[in-house]
C-alpha cells in the first residue's frame, strides 16, 4: 500500500441525521428532565416567586411585586429565635448521631457471617418504617407519667417525681438522633466496610496502640464518609417538622414547623413561601459550609498527581 | 497477645456505644410491637396481656382501609412513574457521551438536596397558579419528584459497574443493539431496578413530608391519616398499624435481600 | 545485630493447616528470603512475625528474646507492606514521623531523624508531598524510611517489588541490597519470584504446603535441591524415576550418590545435558520441539518417558537448531550435577 492511498482516505462522518437520532446517547434522559423540569423547577421557582409578590385567592395580583414578605420574615425577632433553635437542635442532634453512628458502622465492619446479617437488618429496617412509627414509640417511651420511661424510673425508685421530657427539646433531640441515625450509619458503612485493614497493621507496626490507631488512621480515613452523613444528618434535622411537632408538642416551633403552620394552619401562602425560601437558603449556606470544611479536612483525597 | 490497659478500656467504650446504639436502633419498635397486644384502652409497658383487640379495630376503621388504599394505589403508580423516566435516565448518565454529563447527573440527583416539605409546598403552590387542587395526582406527581432520584442513584450504580465488555463482546457474537439490551444489559440490571423499585415503594407509601401539603384533604392517604392520628390521639391502635408498617417493611426487607442481597441495599 | 529465630510455629485456619513446625534462623545482620509458590504460607509466616498473625504454635525470638506473646505495636520489627500502605492522610514527612509522633519523642528530635531518614532514602526534598503524588518506586522508598526511621531490630518486607514495573525492579533490587547491607539489619523478604530471591538474599528459604523445605544460600538451593518440589520451583528440572544399585544409579551414564539400593528420583538441569548426534552411552531420543532463544537452544527430547527431557545448550554464532525429528542421544555433561533424591523427597 502506498502513501498515496492512506492519504486519499476520505474522513469518517457520520450523516447529521445519525448524530442527532442518536444524540451522543442523551435521549433515553429527556423525559426525566423534562419532567423535572416541570414538576421540580417550574415549583420551586414558583415557591421563590410567591415570597416576592401579593397573592389573592392562589393567584398573583397584578404588577404587585413587593419585598414587603421578606423583610418582614427577616426583622421578626421571633424567626431568628425559631432558626437559631433549628440550628442548634439540628447541630447537636448530628452530632450525638455520628457518635452513635460510628460504634456501629466500625463494628460492622469486624462482625462476620449471621451477626453481620442481623447489624445490617437492625440498621436497615428502620429506614424502611416510617419516621412516624418511630416518633410514636418515642411519644409511648417518654410520654408524662404514663410514660415507658416514668413507669420504669418511678417503679424502681430512681426518681420520685416524673420527668417531664415529652414536650421538651430534649425530646426532640432524641427523637432525631434515633430517627437519623440510621442516615449516619450508611455514609459510614461505605468507607468503613471495605476498607483496607493493611493502614492498621501499619500503624500498629509502627508502635501505635488500638486507640492511637483509631483516632489517627480509621477516623481521619474516614473522613469523607463522616463529611457525607454528616451533611446529610443535618439537612433533614434541620428541616424535619414532624419530630418538632410530634415531639415538642403543641407550643414548640422551630423555622420548618413555622413553613408548615404558615402554609397549611394559617394559609399566609406568602409568608410561607418566604420563610421557606430562608429555610432553604440558611440549609444550602450550612452545607456548604459544612462540604468546604469537609473539603479541607479530606483535601489529601483529591491532590493531583 | 496482650494489649494495654488503655487499649482494652478504647475497645470497652466503643463496644457500649455500638450496643447502646443498636438498642436505640431496634428498642422503640419493638416496644410499639408490644404495646400492640394490649388488650386494654390505654397504652401500658410491658402489656397487661396479650390480644388481637387493637388490629381488629384497624381492619375495621373504615378511614384508616381506605387511607391505605389510597396509599397502596399511589405508592404503586409512583413506582412505575420512577422506573419508566429513571431506568433510561440512568442509562444516559452513565452511557452517554456528550458535553455536560456531570451537569446532567447532578440535575437529575437533585431532588435529593430538597426537603420533602419543600417539594410538597413548592408543587401546592405550582399547582395553585394553574387553579390544580391538591389531588391523588398531585401526590403521585410530588412524590415521584421526590422518589425519582432513589431509581437513579441505584440504577447509575449498577450500570457503572457493569462491564462494558459483554456488550462489545455481545455485539461481536452478531447481536444487535436492541437484542444486546434485552439480553444481555436489562438483565443484569434487574436486581437494582427491583431494589430501585422496592425503596420507591416504601418511601412512596410512608412519606408524610410531601404527602401533608399535596395529598387531597378528603381522601389523606394512610402516613397523613396517621400523622393526625398520632398528634391527638393515643390509643393502642396506633401501635397496632406501626406494627403492621414494620412487619410490611421486614417482608419487603426480606424480598431485597433474597433478590439482590443485604449488602448492596442502602449503598 | 539481632538473630531471629522462629521456632516450630504452626497455624491452622479452621480445617486449613497453613504453617506446619516452620524452624527458620536469620543471623545478625543478615537478610533471608522466603520463597514459593502463593498459598504456601509464606505471606502468614511474615505477618505472624509481625504480630499480625497468632500461631497456634511456636515461638519467635529477636536477640534470643521471645516476642511472640508482645502484641504487633510493641515488637519492633518493621513491617512493608507490599502496596506500601503509606497513609494517604498524612504527607511523607508525617508518615515517616508516625511511629515517632506516636511514641511521643520530643518534636525536635522527630524532625531531625525524619530528615536522615529521607536523606537516606534520597528524598529529602519530597517530604511535603502526599503519597499519591509520588511515583511507585518513590512511595516504596517512602516506605522503608518509615521503617528504618524506628531503628527496628528486624525488617519484614512483603513482595515490596511487585507494585513496580520490570526495569525500575532491578534497579530497586539492587539499591536495596545496599541499602541494608550499609545498615547492617537483619531483613526477611517475601516473594515467588526467584530472580529476586538470587539477587537480594544470603539465604533462601523454599516454601510449599505451609513447610519450608529447605533453607540454604542461594546457589546451594539450586545446585543442591533438597526435594524435587525445590529443584523444579527453582530453575527447571528434569525429574527421573531411577534405580539405585550398589552406589550407583541403573542410568545409562551412571551418577555415583551415597543413597542406599532401592528406587530413587535423579534430577537434571537442562543445560546439563548435551544434545549429541549418534549412539554414544547416554539417553537414545528424538529432537520433539526446538526453540532458538538467542543465547540458548532449548530442546524437548523424546526418549520414551512419560515426559519429554529438556535440554537448554549455548548457541554458536550462526548456528540454529536441529531438525524436529532428529534421533540424537543425549549425554550428562557432568554426573556430579545431577542429584539423586529419596522417593519421599519427590513430591511436586
Amino acid at each position: 500500500m502506498s502513501d498515496v492511498t492512506l492519504d486519499a482516505l476520505p474522513p469518517r462522518r457520520f450523516s447529521w441525521r445519525r448524530r442527532i437520532l442518536e444524540g451522543g446517547g442523551l435521549w433515553p434522559a429527556v423525559p426525566a428532565l423534562v419532567y423535572l423540569a416541570v414538576f421540580l423547577v417550574a415549583p420551586i421557582v414558583t415557591l421563590l416567586g410567591f415570597g416576592f409578590v401579593t397573592l389573592d385567592r392562589g393567584q398573583v395580583a397584578d404588577g404587585s411585586f413587593t419585598l414587603e414578605h421578606m423583610t418582614g420574615v427577616l426583622t421578626d425577632p421571633l424567626v431568628w429565635r425559631l432558626t437559631w433553635r433549628s440550628f442548634w437542635v439540628a447541630v447537636v442532634a448530628t452530632t450525638l448521631t455520628l457518635f452513635l453512628a460510628y460504634p456501629v458502622a466500625y463494628a460492622f465492619s469486624h462482625l462476620q457471617g449471621i451477626w453481620r446479617t442481623l447489624l445490617l437488618v437492625a440498621i436497615i429496617s428502620p429506614l424502611l418504617t416510617s419516621a412516624l412509627v418511630r416518633a410514636y414509640a418515642w411519644i409511648v417511651i417518654l410520654g408524662g407519667r404514663r410514660g415507658l420511661l416514668n413507669q420504669t424510673l418511678l417503679s424502681t425508685g430512681i426518681i420520685d417525681q416524673p420527668l417531664q421530657i415529652l414536650n421538651t427539646s430534649m425530646a426532640v433531640l432524641i427523637g432525631m438522633t434515633q430517627i437519623h441515625l440510621p442516615f449516619m450509619i450508611l455514609p459510614l458503612l461505605a468507607v468503613l466496610a471495605e476498607r483496607d485493614r493493611r493502614f492498621e497493621e501499619a500503624s500498629l507496626n509502627l508502635g501505635a496502640g488500638q486507640v492511637a490507631t483509631f483516632f489517627k488512621v480509621v477516623v481521619p480515613m474516614s473522613l469523607p464518609g463522616i463529611v457525607a452523613g454528616f451533611a446529610l444528618v443535618f439537612a433533614v434535622s434541620y428541616t424535619n417538622f414532624i419530630i418538632p411537632q410530634l415531639l415538642g408538642g403543641g407550643n414548640y416551633s422551630t423555622l420548618a414547623v413555622q413553613v408548615y403552620e404558615q402554609t397549611i394552619v394559617v394559609l399566609d401562602w406568602s409568608r410561607g413561601a418566604a420563610l421557606a425560601t430562608l429555610l432553604l437558603g440558611s440549609c444550602f449556606l450550612m452545607i456548604l459550609l459544612i462540604t468546604a470544611v469537609g473539603a479541607h479536612l479530606t483535601r489529601w483525597s483529591e491532590v493531583p498527581k | 497477645m496482650t494489649q494495654s490497659l488503655f487499649d482494652r478500656i478504647g475497645k470497652a467504650v466503643l463496644i457500649g456505644l455500638a450496643c447502646l446504639s443498636i438498642l436505640l436502633l431496634v428498642g422503640p419498635s419493638l416496644i410499639v410491637i408490644a404495646i400492640s397486644f394490649e388488650p386494654r384502652g390505654y397504652i401500658a409497658f410491658p402489656p397487661s396481656g396479650f390480644s388481637m383487640h387493637w388490629y381488629g379495630e384497624v381492619f375495621q376503621n373504615r378511614q384508616l382501609m381506605d387511607a391505605f388504599l389510597t396509599s397502596l394505589r399511589v405508592a404503586g403508580l409512583v413506582m412505575l412513574v420512577c422506573l419508566a423516566l429513571g431506568i433510561p435516565a440512568a442509562f444516559a448518565a452513565i452511557r452517554g457521551r456528550f458535553g455536560g454529563k456531570s451537569a446532567l447527573n447532578a440535575f437529575l440527583l437533585s431532588p435529593q438536596m430538597m426537603p420533602g416539605m419543600v417539594i410538597g409546598i413548592a408543587t401546592l403552590f405550582f399547582g395553585a397558579y394553574f387553579a390544580w387542587r391538591q389531588s391523588d395526582l398531585m401526590l403521585v406527581v410530588s412524590l415521584s419528584v421526590f422518589c425519582l432520584p432513589f431509581v437513579v442513584r441505584i440504577v447509575m450504580a449498577r450500570l457503572a459497574a457493569l462491564d462494558p465488555g459483554l456488550d462489545e463482546a455481545s455485539a461481536n457474537l452478531g447481536a444487535g443493539r436492541a437484542q444486546t439490551f434485552f439480553r444481555i444489559t436489562l438483565p443484569q440490571l434487574a436486581p437494582s431496578a427491583i431494589a430501585a423499585a422496592a425503596f420507591t415503594f416504601i418511601e412512596a407509601f410512608d412519606n408524610v413530608t410531601v404527602a401533608l401539603f399535596t395529598s387531597d384533604v378528603r381522601a389523606r392517604p394512610l402516613p397523613v391519616e396517621l400523622y393526625y392520628l398520632v398528634q391527638f390521639e393515643s390509643t393502642p391502635m396506633i401501635a397496632a398499624i406501626s406494627a403492621l408498617q414494620i412487619g410490611f417493611s421486614l417482608i419487603v426487607l426480606v424480598i431485597l435481600a433474597r433478590t439482590i442481597g443485604l449488602d448492596r441495599i442502602g449503598r | 545485630m539481632s538473630d531471629l529465630e522462629i521456632d516450630r510455629l504452626s497455624k491452622r485456619y479452621g480445617k486449613l493447616q497453613v504453617l506446619t513446625d516452620c524452624n527458620l534462623m536469620a543471623e545478625g545482620g543478615s537478610v533471608v528470603t522466603l520463597l514459593g509458590p502463593s498459598g504456601c504460607g509464606k505471606t502468614t509466616l511474615l505477618r505472624s512475625i509481625a504480630g499480625f498473625v497468632e500461631p497456634d504454635a511456636g515461638r519467635v525470638m529477636v536477640g534470643g528474646r521471645d516476642i511472640s506473646m508482645l502484641p504487633p505495636n510493641r515488637r519492633e520489627v518493621a513491617y512493608v507492606f507490599q502496596n506500601y500502605a503509606l497513609f494517604p492522610h498524612l504527607t511523607v514527612a508525617q508518615n515517616v514521623a508516625y511511629g515517632l509522633t506516636v511514641r511521643r519523642r520530643p518534636r525536635a528530635e522527630i524532625a531531625r531523624r525524619v530528615d536522615e531518614a529521607l536523606g537516606l532514602v534520597a528524598l529529602s526534598d519530597f517530604g511535603g508531598r502526599y503519597p499519591k503524588q509520588m511515583s511507585g518506586g518513590q512511595q516504596q522508598r517512602v516506605a522503608i524510611a518509615r521503617a528504618l526511621v524506628l531503628e527496628p531490630k528486624v525488617l519484614l518486607l512483603d513482595e515490596p517489588f511487585n507494585a513496580l514495573d520490570a526495569q525500575l525492579r532491578l534497579t530497586m533490587q539492587v539499591e536495596l541490597r545496599k541499602l541494608i547491607d550499609r545498615i547492617g539489619i537483619t531483613s526477611i523478604f517475601v516473594t515467588h519470584d526467584q530472580a529476586e530471591a538470587m539477587i537480594l538474599s544470603d539465604k533462601v528459604a523454599v516454601m510449599h504446603g505451609g513447610q519450608i523445605e529447605q533453607l540454604a544460600p542461594p546457589l546451594q538451593i539450586y545446585d543442591r535441591p533438597s526435594t524435587s518440589f525445590v529443584a523444579d520451583f527453582i530453575g527447571r528440572a528434569n525429574i527421573m524415576p531411577v534405580q539405585v544399585r550398589a552406589g550407583r544409579t541403573d542410568t545409562p551414564q551412571p551418577v555415583p550418590t551415597p543413597r542406599p539400593d532401592g528406587p530413587a528420583v535423579m534430577i537434571v538441569r537442562p543445560e546439563n545435558f548435551e544434545v549429541v548426534p549418534g549412539n554414544v552411552a547416554g539417553w537414545p531420543g528424538r529432537i520433539g520441539f526446538a526453540t532458538a532463544l538467542g543465547a540458548t537452544i532449548e530442546y524437548e527430547v523424546d526418549c520414551g518417558m512419560p515426559e519429554a527431557l529438556r535440554v537448554s545448550m549455548a548457541r554458536a554464532p550462526g548456528s540454529g537448531p536441529l531438525a524436529q525429528g532428529t534421533d540424537v542421544t543425549l549425554r550428562l555433561r557432568s554426573t556430579d550435577g545431577a542429584i539423586v533424591l529419596g522417593r519421599g523427597a519427590a513430591h511436586v
